[in-house]
């Protein structure tokens, strides 16, 4: 890739400072200026330290500051596939730029970040519930159908689902970003690589942290604010009272961003989160993909409305019965059994060939739900 | 003066016939022990002194020794005790030194002359049974383990002086009466009546016991886990006197048939707790006594907990679990005992057992499940055909009126389906059908067309491992054998496909 200037010196900067924007931007002021800073360096010139740099970090800064490290980096990112957009590179997304503190370069992996449509954050628990994994496979598949692109973080549970279901959405153009709290490089968790592969191939996967750097305990929250940062809009999907999705939606309101929320049963633990910035007025609830599609002008006339509807004419009688009962609420066998009369062998036969025919699924817990 | 009498040991879990020989000779006062006896019997000499002189009897002011004969095996116990005392009164001319010829003679001695119990009095009886001894004397605690074999004669002894006195004939001992094995009637601790709900955890448990597959319960803590578990034993087919003896051998051997009237009628049901050792589980210790699954032979092996049990240790279940026996090595001693139980695993869906809940937190990280799941390896997985979940039963259930069906009513289902399986594999050396292996799966297992189109719907569908795949067929021949049906008709593929395990739920796609 081809660096100018001004983008060698972002990408020197980050390298020694990382996720540390203040620190960077305050070393920048001191020294009137970016360039003039780089400059200052290349030469060994007197370069003014802010406080909050510590004398390794000086040393560092300074060693290396040269021409050929740098050249160094790039052919290595080169190598690896990974691109470099800098505050003052093109790509930049434009709303990120608006955050109090922008990340100083972004790392990307996969598809220009020019290209993004329409960004909408689709976030929730990692310890998500069936119904919290469902809505965020819903939001989406049709989010991205309806040419928004979901930006996720590749967490376990609701993030990946939202990533998942985007990717199902064949037509789309830019379906998905992830957004990690590691390297670009890195895959984490390792169970969502899979999922990893295939939003590089489609969408992009992007991290302020340079290529290499392993998750830690603040890298997680500091990447929550780029999430939020370069959406339009923040979808929650499932937050239990003490979620980290809180983190995500408190740096959308700080930057100006929509909150979404989907709406939860009142006795489910896993919905308390959602419902709870439902009632403070804290987030838009949403029923359907158009309340999110409408703040921001699109209309759509065939999106399916989140409610599962399976063809139901091809049922024997005991079968109908059972999907009567489920029409209800998820059950156990055991519950199936008791209320329906069937024995306990009928029941799983029953239950099995229904599955089969994708008209319910299992859930954990030995529950069966339409 | 020489007197001789019989009395027995064990290798293992064999009786081995024993002489003890006892001379008297003059000279200092003594006693040597001679052919291979450990501490238990070395010791043997001052409590029969103190027995001898507090039954009232003079203790020989004369150079004693006993020999243990053959002398090449290894005496351990506290067995000989009896037979050394009789027989250096025997030699004192007490008794007449042929009155005990006929007679095996075991127990221990108290130092006031009273007779205790000792343990694996069974294997010796039946060895000795088999050699042609008709009369046993045995502490009067062990004498019911003796009882059910026909014209032998056992006599429960109390005391030294009871001994004595049978053996001149003054106050001869009655044999106990022998006991029929049809008439002893069998109790069960637990029965599935008493489990309200629960319907298909309890088809699951028939159908794994008809087929004699080993089961994994999955669900939270107070689901019903250990109740299912205790229950299994009722609906295993009632045992045939040569089971009951062979377990009871074991079982006697590691000294556990206190309380048991002498003789193991219930299918054992063993539960080690999951800080148990290698040898705790399969046995060993310097004796090379049997372990937990020995003691669960022809029973239930509980394994509460399961992945809290260390890796070597579920590892080391993986070789018995196939062959059905267990060989110990020690340096004194090398033993196979047999090892043919239903595994029956326990565990949580997660670490803090609240994983899936929609009314209770888990606290668990899915680092945390991922790696609790993770300790049971794909090849343990692998023999544990039936997996289920657990769900606790809400308290409206627990008020239904509907009564469950009894164990008796169940076990008459399980015992018609296993004699099926073994009229139908008489040639092929196993009794069950998860004992099937590939070859013996295409000729066994027969499906009609419509079943075998179904079976891979599901497989494509629920993207079942191969594993997964051959547990449904297994579990699908067992659920036709309960039904009757020779053939594997649809319907069975359908129920077994609803057991095909939780892998894929759980585990994954591995």
């Amino acid at each position: 890739m081809e660096l100018d200037q001004k983008e060698r010196a972002w990408l020197w900067l980050s390298d020694s400072l990382g996720a540390a924007v203040t620190a960077a931007e305050k070393l920048i002021f001191r020294n009137d200026g970016l360039l003039p800073l780089f400059d200052a360096a290349l030469k060994r010139g007197p370069v003014g330290f802010p406080d909050e740099l510590k004398p390794k970090q000086r040393a560092d800064l300074i060693a290396k500051a040269s021409q050929s490290y740098i050249d160094s980096l790039i052919s290595a990112y080169d190598k690896m596939g990974v691109a470099c957009v800098t505050r003052d590179s093109e790509g930049y997304p434009r709303l990120l730029r608006e955050i109090y503190d922008p990340p100083l370069l972004l790392f990307v992996k996969g598809r220009p970040l020019q290209q993004i449509p329409l960004p909408v954050a689709v976030i929730g628990a990692r310890k998500c519930s069936d119904y919290g994994r469902q809505m965020a496979a819903y939001f989406g598949h049709e989010l991205a159908s309806h040419g928004a692109c979901v930006v996720s973080g590749l967490a376990a549970g609701c993030d990946s689902a939202a990533a998942n279901g985007a990717l199902t959405a064949k037509s789309a153009a830019y379906p998905t970003v992830a957004v990690l709290g590691s390297g670009v490089d890195i895959a984490y968790p390792a169970s969502s690589s899979a999922l990893y592969e295939a939003i590089a191939e489609r969408g992009s996967v992007v991290s302020e942290l340079k290529p290499g750097t392993r998750p830690g305990k603040s890298t997680f929250p500091q990447r929550n604010r780029i999430i939020s940062g370069m959406s339009k809009g923040v979808l929650v999907c499932e937050a239990g009272a003490t979620s980290g999705t809180r983190i995500t939606v408190d740096f959308a309101h700080e930057q100006g961003r929509d909150v979404f929320a989907v709406p939860g049963r009142l006795t489910d633990l896993m919905s308390v989160g959602t419902n709870g910035l439902i009632k403070s007025g804290a987030a838009k609830p949403v029923f359907g993909v158009d309340d999110i599609l409408y703040e921001y002008g699109l209309f759509t006339v065939d999106s399916p409305p989140p409610v599962r509807r399976a063809d139901t004419s091809k049922l024997s009688a005991p079968q109908r019965k059972l999907y009567e009962l489920l029409l209800l609420g998820e059950k156990t066998a055991d519950t199936l059994c008791e209320q329906s009369g069937f024995s306990a062998s009928d029941v799983n036969m029953y239950l099995t060939e229904m599955e089969l025919s994708g008209i319910i699924r299992q859930l954990p817990k030995g529950e069966y739900s339409l | 003066m020489l007197a001789k009498l019989n009395s027995y040991g064990l290798i293992g879990i064999t009786g081995a016939p024993i002489t003890v020989e006892v001379d008297l000779s003059s000279g200092m006062q003594r006693v040597d022990t001679v052919g291979l006896p450990d501490n238990a019997v070395k010791e043997s000499k001052e409590r029969v002194r103190s027995a001898i002189i507090n039954s009232g009897y003079a203790y020989p002011e004369m150079k004693v020794l006993v020999n243990l004969a053959p002398a090449d095996i290894k005496k351990e116990g506290t067995v000989y005790d009896l037979p050394i005392a009789l027989g250096i009164l025997a030699a004192r001319g007490l008794f007449p030194l042929h009155a005990a010829d006929e007679y095996i003679i075991i127990g221990e001695l108290a130092l006031d002359g009273a007779v205790r119990s000792v343990t694996g009095v069974l294997p010796m009886v039946i060895n000795a049974y088999e050699r042609g001894f008709r009369h046993v004397m045995l502490p009067a605690e062990n004498a019911e383990e003796a009882s059910f074999f026909a014209d032998m004669k056992v006599y429960p002894v109390s005391d030294l002086n009871a001994a004595v006195g049978h053996f001149r004939g003054y106050t001869p001992i009655e044999p106990i009466p022998q006991l029929k094995w049809e008439e002893q009637p069998v109790h069960y601790s637990h029965d599935f009546a008493e489990i309200k709900g629960q319907q298909h955890a309890k088809r699951a448990a028939e159908i794994a016991v008809a087929g004699n597959h080993n089961l994994l319960m999955i669900g939270s803590p107070g689901s019903g886990k250990t109740m299912l578990a205790r229950s299994i034993p009722s609906i295993l087919p009632e045992l045939s006197m040569a089971e009951s003896l062979e377990i009871t051998r074991i079982h006697s051997v590691a000294g556990e048939l206190r309380g048991t009237g002498g003789i193991v009628r219930e299918r054992p049901f063993r539960a080690p707790h999951h800080s148990a050792s290698i040898p705790a589980l399969v046995g060993g210790g310097s004796r090379a006594l049997p372990g937990e699954i020995s003691l669960a032979h022809y029973g239930v092996l509980f394994m509460d907990e399961f992945p809290q049990f260390p890796t070597p240790v579920l590892e080391a279940l993986r070789q018995p679990l196939e062959d059905g026996v267990v060989t110990i090595t020690r340096a004194s001693a090398k033993t196979t005992y047999p090892a043919e139980f239903m595994l029956v695993a326990a565990m949580n869906p997660c670490p803090c057992g609240n994983f899936g809940s929609k009314t209770k937190e888990c606290r668990c990280s899915p680092a945390q499940i991922e790696k609790y799941r993770n300790r049971i390896s794909s090849p343990l997985l692998d023999r544990l055909d039936i997996h289920i979940e657990m769900v606790e039963v809400d308290y409206s259930e627990l008020t239904s009126k509907t009564q469950g069906e009894s164990s008796a009513a169940i076990r008459a289902r399980v015992s018609a389906a296993r004699r099926v399986q073994a009229e139908r594999y008489k040639d092929e050396g196993i009794l069950f059908n998860s004992q099937l292996n590939t070859p013996l799966m295409r000729r066994y297992c027969r499906m009609e067309p419509e079943a075998e189109e179904l079976l891979h719907t599901a497989y494509d569908r629920f993207k079942l491992s191969a594993r997964a795949y051959t547990r449904v067929i297994k579990v699908a021949r067992t659920i036709a054998d309960l039904a009757g049906d020779a053939q594997i008709k649809k319907q069975h593929v359908l129920e077994a496909v609803g057991f095909r395990g939780l892998d894929q739920k759980y585990w994954g796609s591995r």
